[in-house]
């Protein structure tokens, strides 16, 4: 086990450099450079910036640079926001998508199990259609519909939330339903699924002709297994939900990471690009070697080697 | 199971109201004006506005962009303020100033006893080295050239003079600061209120460096100070008891949220959670829609929309292709069907408001010249002519003006064109390196004067992106610069943009219209060509209609029958 997870910490490592030497040269490759304007800055103001920034160095030079000061997680200012630190505009915006996606996969969990649980409890019956229509419709719209509806319902029709921006409870609602929707829906017919497969098998059956309460048979006995394939894809949700809502973001205004990876693309922001992608590299990475170790733990058949 | 029947009842209600119509009007009386949304006042005296995309930086030294400016020039004041309705200088720091006969002398003076809100005295020779911090190259600021008027700047800024002492700055006394102008520039004392010209502290620049703009550390010197500030959401600024004229200060708090997105921004003006939604920020399609709100407001804006021509690429370089593509031209179909009406058609690089500038005739449409122009060059019919491209960055409103330009063309002058969209980054690196035929352009003006927007054709200079040079045009701009007389100026200045109309390295397109949302309880914001509003000026009345018109909880009338 402990071996298992040293192993995998070591992959990190060139994993990582892979990814960070890519992703230095493919910024690069891009026409335009971070001091591109629409109004031309003065050449001597060009020039001190592209030394303040060792852009005037050749290119490996500035490789290496990076390399080692990345080794430290030090990625330098940004260039589009040159009073602050990468590492210090990552912090603050993965905190609040880290909030922002911890919700969601709560309400994901919290409304996606029950309903596929009443789902494969009531097999074709209407209330089965319904929640399964429903979810397919979950599934089917894009949050960037989704989320201007819900606005226009709740907040601009009904007046009961706020359409946007991160402040108070109340304005976490609408953003975290519209992030949440499409894997309530995958979570509950996830779950619907694996209910009825279970439900259908022999100690099942064996459970109810023993006289068990239908309760018990349910929750003690079916449910377990029956979550089984939502637990397995819990790491790629989490994953989806916090590294993926920029548009949400954008929608709702939530400061969070979701747009530097984006604009930083754009503007050319070489130093804030680095820093934003490697830190979901990893980031990812660990929550893959997460998942890997959740497995082990529900499951004794998995061998972690 | 509960839990269940609640989504089924969102998705419901969802289904019932998807294709409700957008935005209900408030209205309390029926000869009442209309309004956008939701008009109950904030609960406290505080204005919160949409300052649009996150700063880039809150050092005036270092700042460009407008959302950077409208906060800049709230924390800090320079010599002088812009008056809310005309934009004419008025007296800020300095109180008063002389100017010499000869234009090149100011003289300021600054009002006894200013402080920076740490309680440190502020003097005349912050201002100089604020300046100066401004024009080294080493400070790497963008907008080091508003200076270049002043002696020695320009040679400074540009890295070839290195002893200070030469630049025309000098403070005599604590109170006094003394500019001298290498050439006379009758927009200086606009320039005193623009951000590189505002005064940063020195003490506290020298010692936190870079760092010194955060909320813990800034120090200013303006209205307002910095209490908070959160990445990508919003800066809190509260009344700075060390301002001169803290008395005059009717806003207890200013939220600026940084909200990119359009349709959010307006979203949450709609819902009462903005008081201010400014220019840029309402969506051009909405707004034919919102022109009958009474707090919708707009306005000329000191910008203009343009092709430019690189002229170093045949048969682009022949003045006569030129003319004709500016003939083919249909601005008013463009700004009257395409854009609906939110755009006035223009035919002019210079945009209006200069009450003493004889702008030259706009270009016209005429099909019949271009098919002229264009057999004049050789390509009757268009004939012979290769294929030319239209580049614009990524945005839908760039598109669809590119591709009604080029059917235009290709229907006037039967000559093959095609698109080519490029991301910004991309788009900007092809139009300066001149790898382009046809580029999509914008300028927007500094200061209320055409030689903020005539500067850019100047051989050579940065912002030419055509390639473009007339000798002539050069010496119109050199001679007008140094002009005492300001109808002669002006005078040299219109010529200048006659010839380059008549040379076509620009084809104008349309004027740039302000666009903004203001909630009837605000007071002091007023149009203006460079969408300028001092936050000073803004007041909130909150006893407006007090509450009583949209949540009947509010009503006097139900709360007491219950």
């Amino acid at each position: 086990m402990t071996s298992f997870v040293l192993r995998r910490l070591l992959l990190f490592v060139p994993t990582l450099w892979v990814i960070a030497t890519l992703t230095f040269f493919l910024v690069r490759l891009a026409p335009g450079g971070p001091f591109n304007a629409e109004r031309d800055i003065p050449k001597a103001a060009r020039e001190q910036l592209m030394r303040q920034y060792g852009l005037d160095r050749p290119l490996g030079e500035q490789y290496v640079t990076f390399l080692a000061h990345a080794v430290k997680l030090d990625f330098g200012p940004s260039y589009k926001f040159p009073t602050r630190q990468v590492r210090e505009i990552i912090a603050e915006g993965f905190r609040v998508s880290a909030e922002l996606g911890g919700w969601a996969l709560l309400v994901a969990v919290l409304l996606g199990v029950p309903i596929g649980v009443i789902a494969a409890l009531r097999q074709n019956s209407a209330l089965d259609a319904a929640a399964m229509a429903a979810a397919l419709a979950g599934v089917s719209v894009p949050n960037f519909v989704l989320g201007p509806l819900l606005v226009l319902v709740f907040s601009l029709t009904l007046y009961w939330l706020p359409p946007a921006l991160w402040q108070g409870p109340e304005s976490r609602v609408l953003p975290v339903l519209t992030l949440a929707t499409a894997y309530v829906a995958y979570v509950a017919r996830l779950t619907r699924a694996g209910m009825l497969e279970v439900l259908r098998q022999d100690f099942i059956r064996t459970a109810r002709a023993k006289g068990l309460p239908e309760r018990r048979v349910v929750f003690q006995h079916a449910l377990k297994l029956g979550v089984l394939p939502v637990v397995s894809y819990l790491g790629p949700a989490a994953a989806g939900l916090i590294m993926g809502s920029l548009v949400v973001e954008q929608i709702f205004a939530v400061p969070g990471l979701g747009r530097y990876l984006v604009n930083g693309a754009f503007n050319r922001d070489y130093t804030l690009v680095m820093g934003v992608v490697l830190f979901y590299a990893g980031f990812l990475m660990a929550l893959n070697l997460l998942v890997d170790l959740a497995y082990a733990w529900l499951d004794p058949r998995v061998e972690l080697r | 199971m509960l839990r269940c029947r609640c989504v089924l009842l969102v998705a419901a209600a969802l289904l019932a109201t998807g294709c409700a119509p957008r935005g209900d009007a408030v209205r309390a009386a029926a000869d009442e004006p209309l309004y956008f949304g939701d008009v109950t006042p904030p609960g406290a005296n505080v204005l919160r506005f949409n300052n649009g995309a996150e700063p880039e930086t809150i050092d005036p030294g270092l700042a460009t962009g407008q959302p950077d400016g409208r906060l800049v020039r709230t924390l800090f004041e320079g010599l002088t303020v812009p008056d809310p309705k005309t934009l004419e200088p008025l007296p800020g720091q300095a109180y008063r100033w002389e100017r010499s006969a000869d234009g090149l002398t100011y003289t300021f003076h600054l009002r006894p006893g200013l402080r920076w809100s740490d309680g440190t005295p502020l003097t005349a020779r912050d201002f100089a080295w604020s300046w100066l911090r401004v024009l080294r190259p080493e400070t790497g600021a963008k907008y080091g050239g508003l200076l270049h008027a002043v002696v020695g700047a320009e040679a400074l800024n540009r890295g070839e003079l290195k002893d200070e002492t030469k630049v025309g700055l000098v403070a005599p006394d604590e109170s006094t600061l003394v500019v001298r102008l290498a050439r006379p520039t009758p927009y200086f004392l606009h320039l005193t209120s623009l951000p590189p010209c505002l005064p940063a502290p020195r003490h506290v620049v020298e010692r936190w460096r870079e760092r010194w703009t955060r909320p813990e550390l800034i120090v200013s010197n303006g209205p307002f100070v910095l209490e908070r500030w959160r990445q990508n959401d919003r800066f809190d600024l509260v009344r700075n008891r060390r301002y001169w004229d803290a008395g005059h200060v009717r806003l207890d708090r200013v939220v600026a949220y940084s909200i990119e997105d359009l349709n959010t921004a307006t979203n949450l003006y709609k819902a009462g959670a903005l008081d201010w939604n400014t220019s840029g920020y309402v969506p051009s399609p909405y707004i034919p829609y919102l022109r009958s709100y009474a707090d919708f407001r707009s306005g000329p804006y000191q910008a203009v929309y343009f092709y430019s021509i690189n002229v170093t690429r045949p048969p682009l370089g022949d003045v006569w292709v030129r003319r004709a593509l500016n003939y083919a031209l249909d601005r008013d179909a463009i700004a009257r069907d395409l854009l609906k009406g939110t755009r006035e058609p223009w035919g002019n690089l210079t945009p209006r408001g200069y009450p003493s500038y004889p702008r030259p005739p706009g270009l016209a449409h005429d099909p019949e010249k271009a098919r002229a122009c264009l057999a004049r060059a050789g390509y009757p019919g268009g004939k012979g002519f290769r294929k030319i491209a239209i580049l614009f960055n990524t945005s839908e409103d760039h598109r669809r003006i590119a591709e009604a330009i080029q059917a235009m063309w290709t229907k006037a002058l039967g000559i093959p064109v095609e698109l080519q969209n490029m991301e910004w980054g991309s788009y900007m690196q092809a139009s300066t390196a001149l790898q382009y035929d046809v580029a999509r352009r914008s300028w927007i003006g500094d200061y209320l004067d055409p030689s903020t927007f005539l500067e850019i054709m100047r051989s050579g200079d940065g912002n030419n992106r055509a390639g473009w040079s007339d000798p002539r045009y050069d010496r119109l701009l050199r001679d007008a610069a140094v002009e005492l007389d300001a109808a002669k100026r002006m005078k040299r200045l219109a010529e200048a943009e006659s010839l380059l109309l008549a040379d076509g390295p620009v084809i104008p397109i349309y004027h740039y219209s302000t666009a903004e949302l203001v909630k009837p309880y605000v007071h002091g914001i007023y149009q203006n060509a460079l969408d300028t509003h001092p936050i000073k000026d803004i007041w909130i009345d909150r006893s407006w209609r007090r509450g009583a018109l949209r949540r009947t909880a509010d009503d006097p009338g139900r709360a007491a029958s219950r």
